[in-house]
């Protein structure tokens, strides 16, 4: 097969079409929705709060863990959040913990990657995600122990009594949101899309309605600002990366990929932990990446090494931790990142 | 007045600087307006999520990005109380 420019092109608009017509309302829709809504109305500073400075290291990297699955869901935001943690007080091991939680396994990008790649991945994702958290956890407490125990000068002090992270009705409105997210994607596998389109406009007049019941005008204003920037720095990036794989998939060989990352071998998990590693993914867009390498022959072992290392670390990351935490730091980080991807995946590929 | 916009530079960080902006000159506030970039001194400030509007040393809006009509309620308020 000849390859020339407007094929790819083609390759590139057929890809962000059939995309466009499978995902947008039903999936990214709610998902924006979601991400604006947590953003709102969960009190996350009252989630750090928790945390705590002096917390067992068991229950403070466990708390790390959940909360980074509400905390952020754009890589923007994850280094001052965790960065903040460290200099004012909490350990470094749950700093690191919220620092690899939060894009490795946000709640936005595991719906999104569920309604993809399917139930099992998902799993996947989340057990590993967390499992790699513990390790990282320990051992940056291990190798960085002189800091820890050295007293932090500047312990933040928690502004006056805990505050409640959710109140009830706002979790009912989570919820909802959540169910319109999920709905049309897992109570509907198969039949036309329409009936997708049927079960998410149910679904969404229902929190429209909730909402307009339990929520002041100003409220829902704000949600749905908070909701329009997601959508503004995500979205772009979201279709430029389907147009970007739709390309690549009708320029690489195929052969090359069932070659370097076909099957679950250990070589074609590390090649895949080490493109991950690098470069540059976006909060969801590492969701068709993966799904298209897949369809051209990667392992399943390499595409779950792919989803948790490509939002969770790329080059300009690394810089900018070594800035904020230390180039020591920032090696030893990435160093196990790297190791521990390549390991789970490679656990997954062969043995799951 | 003093006010500080912190944020590592973010698309959120450079709107909210817009609307500070904004609220100040609407307000005809005659306010020194910085913008820090440098993680190190988010703690210090005590924020933790970003963009956030620091106000003579206190954290007015933190995690989001202000409208300008809040900005201008609550910069008015501020200048009030402090005199």
């Amino acid at each position: 097969m000849r390859v020339t420019v407007s094929g790819v092109l083609l390759g590139g608009v057929l890809a962000l079409r059939e995309y466009i017509a499978a995902h947008v309302l039903t999936c990214l829709v709610p998902a924006f929705l979601l991400a604006g809504g947590i953003v709102t109305l969960v009190n996350r500073e009252g989630i750090l709060d928790h945390l705590g400075v002096r917390a067992s290291k068991v229950r403070s990297f466990s708390l790390a863990t959940i909360a980074s699955f509400f905390l952020a869901a754009c890589s923007c935001t994850v280094i001052p959040v965790s960065s903040g943690l460290y200099y004012g007080g909490a350990g470094i091991g749950a700093a690191f913990i919220v620092l690899w939680v939060a894009p490795a396994s946000n709640l936005l990008a595991l719906i999104y990657t569920g309604s993809i790649l399917g139930g099992t991945m998902v799993l996947a994702r989340v057990v590993t995600a967390v499992l790699m958290a513990f390790c990282v956890g320990w051992v940056m407490t291990l190798a960085f122990r002189q800091e820890e125990s050295r007293a932090m000068s500047a312990v933040l002090a928690s502004n006056g009594p805990t505050s409640r992270i959710l109140a009830p009705v706002d979790l009912g409105l989570l919820g909802l949101v959540a169910v319109s997210l999920l709905a049309p994607n897992y109570l509907v596998r198969s039949g036309p899309y329409s009936s997708k389109v049927l079960v998410w406009a149910i679904a969404t007049a229902a929190v429209a309605g909730y909402a307009g019941f339990t929520k002041t005008r100003e409220e829902i204003r704000r949600w749905l600002e908070e909701t329009w920037w997601f959508v503004r720095m995500i979205f772009p990036l979201l279709l430029l990366g389907v147009f970007l794989v739709g390309m690549v998939g009708t320029l690489l060989p195929q052969a090359w990929i069932q070659q370097y990352l076909g099957g679950s071998g250990l070589t074609a998990t590390f090649l895949a932990t080490l493109l991950g590693a690098v470069s540059y993914f976006a909060t969801m867009t590492e969701a068709p990446f993966v799904h298209t390498l897949m369809k051209l022959g990667m392992g399943k072992g390499p595409a779950l090494a792919l989803l948790l290392t490509g939002p969770g670390l790329s080059l300009p990351n690394w810089l900018a931790i070594g800035r904020v935490f230390g180039v020591k730091k920032a090696i030893v980080y990435v160093l196990t990142i790297v190791f521990l991807g390549t390991l789970a995946g490679w656990v997954f590929g062969n043995f799951l | 007045m003093k006010i500080l916009i912190v944020g590592p530079g973010c698309p959120r960080c450079a709107a909210t600087e817009r609307n500070v902006l904004d609220a100040c000159y609407a307000l005809k506030l005659p306010a020194e307006v910085e913008h820090v970039y440098d993680p190190k001194e988010f703690a210090r400030l005590g924020v933790r999520f970003t963009p956030a509007v620091v106000v003579d040393g206190k954290v007015l809006v933190a995690g989001r990005v202000p409208s300008v009509e809040e900005l201008k309620k609550l910069l008015a308020q501020w200048g009030e109380q402090s005199g």
